[in-house]
């Protein structure tokens, strides 16, 4: 193997891969990036065998081959490199790194120890616009549970249905759902569950404006786009029902600034239980109160303006995932949405007359309030 | 001399209790080696032959007795140590009968030496089965030595159950060890035949009395107890939880310098230990009980081995707490090392018994504000008196210092640095060296004493499911989550019976963000109903739940944590009354001192 890549070419690559090198293991080869030269250029590949990262990148290659080499001395090289031509070559399982004045030498290991990617035929899957795809996961993955016991809550659901697609994940404590209209392309009907691992890296590697294949093949699922590819393992199982637990009947509706709510929640959760975060929060006609006591630290009380017209009611809750909801319902207003003080609560993004309003919903379980 | 031993008042002596003074060689000892410490002696022989059948020795050089006092003692109820029956209330010398030298000569060929102290010459009495056979002069220094002969000559009955002399000789030993406990500052020798079976220089070191006693392997595992309590002040040492083993243990209690038995306060003294070792433990327990004047009645037992209190349960309460707080300090956590951290420890006399102003003059008040032995010097506004006592300070005075708490363990204000181990471990470098710490053991700490708070405080809120966990369990399980409702409830567990097998989790505590609620409470209910040495340890149902509870839902090994996570589990089990003992009666935390770095790196 030897080529010649710019430096530039040379750390999109490794910055694309790097990332998914783990930083433990067992298996020295993981610590790798394979290398492999061709005609049209080069692949660099990395896994932690659960996910998997292939980019493609232009390189002038002299001599066909593959090896694999240390990723993070190679990043740290490279990081460093004057702004000139680098050729990689190899001799034996050794690469040899020269750039200007500079020349290394670096032990790798032989292509053939390093995992396969799985084959993945993106003919016969699917695509999806980039900028779908990233708010999809930025607004669900969030929610996945990191409990051993029901491995299905450790991934986001990714529905592909009635033209829609819709991705969802909860920990059984609350739950996010987002839908988007996939287009008139969409065919495909399908359920995965998807590692929220390899979400992240279709997160960091793929664009707004990208078109991105998706295909599956068997326990595996594959995305591709502009040369770069992510490969993960699908988590196995059947997904809870869960838009049965999606209340339906919740009539009491507040309105609320949703930095005003932010920030009242944080004031009042500093001197909530570290265990529970329970917050206590009362609703009754325009106005929301919120009272904590936690024995052996102190007792908080605290009132925002919002509009309300339902029944009273006085309803626990878990300070930080109230927060972190809050967060990714980006809108300025919210509705949340209650039945009773032991059922689900919702929260929904509110948009003024003309504005795009995702079609978002968050659940949120309440804490039993000890009385 | 003058004379100080009296006759007692028959309505004096009447209310003492009495009974068989002389049962056996070892009872002999006993009697004769207290009659030593009273006369503040500094060195005390014991000399036996054939397990004291033959003959017993005790020579000491206290303060002797005159002509007139020599030929008194040896009459019924005659004593120098009280006088009326209110003297007797808070009485601090070991004798007050005046029935064990009339007793022991009664039934053996008995002979008295004795010179006071400025005297001449000293007086020798020779006594044969109660009868005085001659009194004589004789030449020795000041002190007396008391050597009875043929005991039970004249009681064949009482010769019959004497054991073998290897039996005797062991008893002679087991009563030496309470009396050299309760006067560390003197010299304590003991020989059978040519064989010298005890040697205890009277340094005050009361941990090296100990070790001498009973061997190192139980002294390096004992910490200090002190505690002032709401009646009793209580020193001493107890055992590190770590090394207290089944089985066999060595106890000794004393009040106001007097050794007893009692099965109430040891028990008190084990509770103190709850949740820090596990059932069946029995770690050794040395405590010196001090208590107003008159709180403690000595006049129960004819051989004084049992005192009354008259507020039992303060008392007991008083122990139990000294021995807990001694288990919240470093001290008391495992070490890597084989040595454990227990300073020097210094008892000293202020004043010895004999020494309370003499019988009749000096008040009850008086003498009952004088404590006998006060351990770890610096401690306590108890002034040392003259005499003795100041001399020593010299040499033993070095003060015992115990930790005030937690945040002595770091420098400054700085948090420690904390690395986690093979997930499992979090190491803390602390001022004294290093801390492990068991992140499942520390975990399950927290999480008890957290439950055992919110129990009283009316319980905690759970965490509403949004899909209920369904749980098939066996039928006495399901009858254990019935019954168990109300306290499941308060724990954060909203579990519903929906017939037969199956039961319906609602809610559940969400403890960390690692919880597995199902498992936990699977293997909560199943513990619950089919017993464990860890349940079967609890007090109570409040206790039983919430050990079983911490010990499931407590992070496990394995589980990796972030800094924010381990510092805070740092934080939250070093916020715990108990903090180096889990609920089984493991450590949570080994200790290795940076003294122990040093031995092990030869510096
Ligand atoms: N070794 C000794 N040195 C000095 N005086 C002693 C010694 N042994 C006994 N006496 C004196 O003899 C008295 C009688 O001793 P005895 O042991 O019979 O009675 P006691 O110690 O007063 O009471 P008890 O019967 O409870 O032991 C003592 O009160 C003490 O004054
Ligand atoms: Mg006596």
């Amino acid at each position: 193997m030897n080529f010649t890549i710019t430096r530039q070419n040379l750390q999109k690559g490794l910055a694309a891969v790097s990332a998914t090198i783990p930083g433990k293991t067992t298996l020295p080869v993981l610590s790798n990036i394979l290398f492999e030269a061709d005609a049209d250029g080069i692949r660099m590949s990395a896994t932690d065998l659960d996910v998997g990262v292939r980019i493609r990148v232009p390189a002038d290659v002299k001599e066909a081959g593959s090896l694999t080499a240390p990723g993070k001395k190679i990043q740290e090289i490279a990081r460093e490199l004057p702004d000139q031509p680098v050729q990689l070559n190899s001799r034996g399982d050794q690469v040899e790194i020269r750039c200007g004045k500079s020349h290394f030498k670096l032990n790798g290991l032989p292509a053939d120890d390093f995992p396969e990617l799985p084959q993945v035929g993106f003919e016969g899957g699917w695509t999806a616009e980039g900028r779908d795809l990233l708010s999809l996961i930025r607004h669900t993955s969030f929610a996945v549970s990191t409990e051993e016991s029901r491995p299905v809550l450790n991934g986001v659901l990714w529905e592909l249905r009635d033209g829609e697609m819709r991705m969802v994940a909860t920990n059984g404590h609350r739950l996010a759902r987002m839908r988007i209209p996939a287009g008139p392309s969409m065919q495909t009907t399908t359920q995965l569950i998807v590692p929220p691992d390899a979400l992240q890296q279709v997160q960091r590697l793929f664009a707004e404006d990208a078109e991105v294949s998706v295909a599956r093949d068997g326990n595996q699922l594959g995305f591709s786009s502009g040369g770069t590819e992510v490969y993960t393992r699908l988590i196995e199982g059947t997904y809870p029902n869960y838009e049965q637990v999606i209340p339906k009947d919740n009539d009491k509706h507040a309105f609320v600034n949703r930095k005003a709510l932010e920030s009242a929640v944080k004031r009042v959760a500093a001197v909530a239980s570290d265990q529970t975060h329970r917050i206590r929060m009362e609703f009754s006609q325009d106005r929301m109160v919120f009272n904590v006591l936690t024995p052996d630290l102190g007792e908080a009380h605290d009132e925002i303006e919002v509009g309300y017209d339902g029944d009273p009611i006085s309803i626990g809750f878990n300070a930080n995932y109230l927060l972190e909801v809050l967060r990714y319902v980006g809108t300025d207003e919210v509705k949340m949405s209650f039945k009773a003080p032991e059922r689900a609560a919702t929260v929904e993004p509110m948009g003024g007359e003309d504005d795009q309003v995702p079609d978002y919903l968050c659940l949120v379980m309440p804490l039993r309030l000890a009385d | 001399m003058a004379r100080t031993i009296q006759i007692l008042a028959d309505s004096v002596a009447n209310q003492i209790a009495a009974g068989e003074v002389v049962e056996r060689p070892a009872s002999v000892v006993k009697e004769l080696v207290e009659n030593a410490l009273d006369a503040r002696a500094t060195r005390v022989e014991v000399a036996v032959d054939q397990g004291g059948r033959r003959r017993i020795r005790v020579s000491d050089d206290g303060t002797g007795m005159g002509r007139e006092d020599a030929l008194l003692s040896l009459d019924r109820h005659a004593t120098s140590k009280i006088r009326t029956a209110e003297e007797l209330r808070g009485v601090r010398s070991f004798g007050f009968r005046g029935e064990a030298l009339p007793s022991i000569a009664s039934v053996s060929r008995f002979t008295l030496e004795t010179c006071a102290r400025g005297e001449e010459v000293g007086t020798r009495i020779r006594v044969r089965g109660g009868t005085v056979l001659a009194v004589e002069d004789c030449a020795r220094t000041p002190g007396t030595t008391v050597e009875v002969e043929s005991l039970f000559l004249n009681a064949p009955a009482r010769r019959k159950f004497l054991r073998s002399s290897a039996v005797e000789t062991r008893a002679i030993s087991e009563v030496l060890a309470p009396l050299s406990l309760a006067h560390p500052r003197v010299d304590l020798v003991l020989r059978s035949g040519e064989r010298s079976l005890l040697e205890v220089p009277g340094t005050g070191d009361l941990v090296a009395r100990v070790r001498a006693l009973w061997g190192d392997e139980g002294a390096d595992g004992l910490i200090p107890v002190e505690h002032d309590g709401e009646v009793a002040a209580v020193r001493g040492l107890v055992q590190r939880p770590d090394r207290a083993r089944p089985g066999f243990r060595r106890v000794q209690l004393l009040v106001d310098g007097r050794p007893f038995r009692d099965a109430g306060i040891l028990a008190a003294a084990d509770r103190g230990y709850r949740t820090t070792i596990p059932q069946g433990t029995r770690p050794w327990i040395i405590l010196f009980l001090e208590v107003p004047g008159g709180t403690a009645d000595v006049n129960v037992h004819p051989t004084k081995a049992e005192v009354r209190f008259r507020v039992r349960g303060t008392v007991e309460a008083d122990v139990e707490e000294a021995v807990r707080r001694a288990l919240e300090r470093e001290e008391s956590a495992a070490t890597l090392g084989s040595a454990p951290a227990t300073g020097a420890m210094q008892a000293r006399e202020s004043a010895g018994p004999a020494r309370r102003p003499s019988a009749g003059k000096g008040t009850e008040s008086e003498g009952a504000g004088e404590a006998q032995i006060v351990l770890f010097g610096t401690v306590g506004a108890t002034e040392p008196a003259p005499g003795p006592a100041e001399e020593e300070k010299g040499r033993g005075g070095a003060s015992h210092e115990i930790d005030p708490g937690v945040a002595d363990l770091l420098d400054g204000a700085r948090g420690p640095r904390l690395w986690q181990v093979h997930r499992a471990w979090i190491l803390a470098e602390v001022r004294s060296g290093l801390l492990l710490i068991d992140q499942h053991a520390a975990h399950e700490r927290i999480l008890f004493e957290r439950i055992m708070e919110r129990f009283d405080a009316g319980g905690e809120g759970g965490q509403r499911l949004l899909f209920p966990l369904t749980l098939r369990l066996t039928v006495p399980e399901v009858e254990m989550v019935q019954s168990l409702a109300g306290l499941l409830h308060r724990a954060g567990f909203e579990a519903e019976p929906f017939g037969g097998d199956t039961v319906i989790l609602h809610s559940v505590p969400n403890p960390h963000p690692y919880f597995d609620a199902e498992r936990a409470f699977r293997e909560m209910i199943d513990e619950l109903t089919h017993g464990s040495d860890l349940v079967r340890s609890a007090r109570n149902q409040h206790e039983r739940l919430a050990m079983s509870f911490a010990c499931k839902a407590a992070i496990k090994a394995g589980q990796a944590l972030d800094d924010q996570e381990i510092q805070e589990l740092f934080d939250q089990l070093f916020a715990t009354r108990l903090p180096w003992h889990d609920v089984h009666g493991r450590p949570t935390t080994v200790r290795l001192s940076l003294g122990e770095l040093e031995r092990k790196f030869g510096r």
